[in-house]
């Protein structure tokens, strides 16, 4: 090479424009935005399961409970002051009734309260809601004269649903709230 | 195309060819450089997450495990036709204790047709100093204990439920309407209700970070109401 040669190569000013610059950069912008996201919805999903399965295991032990009673003494605490306050969550769901809840139990046992808190496995707390009314396996329930579910139909039932709900997080979104739902019904073949 | 233009063409492409302007090394090894922090960085976030991701998969593992194990715990319970400790006395409401046993008529489906003794028990792991697993163990003819041979581990990483000296897993203790177990009493009028506790946690016996704390009351379905 000549030194003429070498001092024109350095004299040379072409390099990229701003324009392919930025082009270059939004391109690994979108890539790294890409990896980014696909951490975050694991963890979203990752925390997601964890309480669906948390919620589950509280829900089944609340059931146990009730499952442990005899078909008189499932009925909720509706007059305990604070402890069995129904408060708007709980009465907007759609189990919910005023005038067919169950009431009558006089304790403040986990089967008796219609709203408590639990925690649960993973150290979380989650809202455990009870309700408890009657219903029929077949026929249409009637109150009055006398509980019944119609002629030649079997005796009603008492349908104990269970709602947990984990408080970390507001919303229906995929990082918001997860809520677990269980019902079951109970028999006065139980045992009274 | 005359003669003239294709002489003109073939005369840039040959120049073109001939061209040998590239990178000069400077610009060469500020490329690889600003490559090698780029994939760096990229490298410790990578492996940062599989890291992570074995650990998630071990606590699941684990829990998945202890959940499994009290699963198979609840069903004998339900059709245990009595749970005594292992001497065969009966259990005393309120204490915990590390060894139960179950015994269970042929009809229940967890034995195979023949009646038999089931007994629950923890016993050291063998997997970290100071924890405990959960083992289960039959016998057809008197309740066995954990010295048994032949009993089958359902859970392992258990922190022990009673801090030392010695520190000792007691997962199992019946409640009654006054002898709380971990604040649990039995309601009245209510089935007995055996209180289980499995602490899962694989960060060692002592640590509170990452535990996972299965805690369940189960109904003893043959027994009486009261």
């Amino acid at each position: 090479m000549t030194p003429r040669l070498r001092r024109l190569r350095l004299q040379r000013e072409e390099g990229f424009t701003l324009v392919e610059l930025l082009i270059a950069m939004i391109v690994l912008t979108i890539g790294i935005l890409a990896l980014v996201a696909a951490y975050t919805s694991g963890y979203v999903a990752l925390n997601r399961a964890t309480r669906t399965s948390s919620e589950q295991l509280i829900a089944d032990s609340q059931m146990e409970r009730f499952r442990a009673l005899n078909y008189n003494n499932i009925q909720l605490n509706r007059t305990c002051g604070t402890n069995c306050a129904e408060d708007t969550t709980y009465t907007s769901d759609s189990t919910y009734s005023s005038t067919a809840e169950i009431s009558g139990c006089t304790t403040t046992d986990t089967t008796c309260l219609p709203t408590q808190t639990k925690t649960g496995p993973d150290g979380r707390s989650y809202r455990l809601d009870t309700y408890i009314n009657y219903g029929c396996v077949s026929g249409t329930l009637a109150t009055s004269p006398s509980l019944t579910c119609g002629t030649g139909q079997p005796s009603p039932v008492k349908k104990v649903t269970v709602v947990v709900t984990s408080s970390g997080g507001t919303g229906t979104g995929s990082s918001g709230a997860v809520s677990t739902r269980e019902q079951s019904s109970f028999t006065s073949l139980l045992g009274s | 195309m005359g003669s003239t233009a294709r002489a003109r063409l073939s005369r840039r492409a040959r120049a073109r060819l001939a061209a040998e302007g590239g990178f000069t090394l400077p610009e060469l090894l500020v490329t690889m450089a600003i490559l090698l922090i780029v994939v760096a960085s990229l490298a410790s976030v990578l492996v940062s997450a599989t890291r992570s991701q074995v650990d998630a998969s071990a606590r699941f593992q684990a829990q998945g495990q202890a959940r499994a194990g009290l699963n198979q715990l609840r069903r004998e319970l339900h059709c245990a036709s009595a749970v005594t400790q292992t001497s065969g006395t009966a259990l005393t409401a309120g204490t915990a204790y590390n060894a139960i046993s179950l015994t269970l008529s042929s009809v229940c489906p967890t034995t195979g047709g023949t009646s038999l003794f089931a007994t629950w028990c923890t016993s050291a792991s063998t997997l970290t100093t100071g924890d405990f697993a959960l083992y289960r163990v039959t016998s057809t003819s008197t309740p066995p204990t954990c010295a048994t041979s032949g009993k089958v581990k359902w859970a392992d990483y258990l922190q022990p439920t009673t801090l030392g000296p010695p520190p000792a897993s007691t997962p199992f203790c019946l409640p009654s309407t006054s002898a709380a177990c971990g604040g649990v009493l039995k309601p009245t009028t209510s089935l007995p209700m055996l209180h289980v506790v499995l602490p899962v946690n694989l960060n060692g016996p002592t640590s509170t970070k990452d535990g996972y704390n299965l805690v369940d009351d189960i109904a003893l379905r043959n027994g009486t109401r009261s």
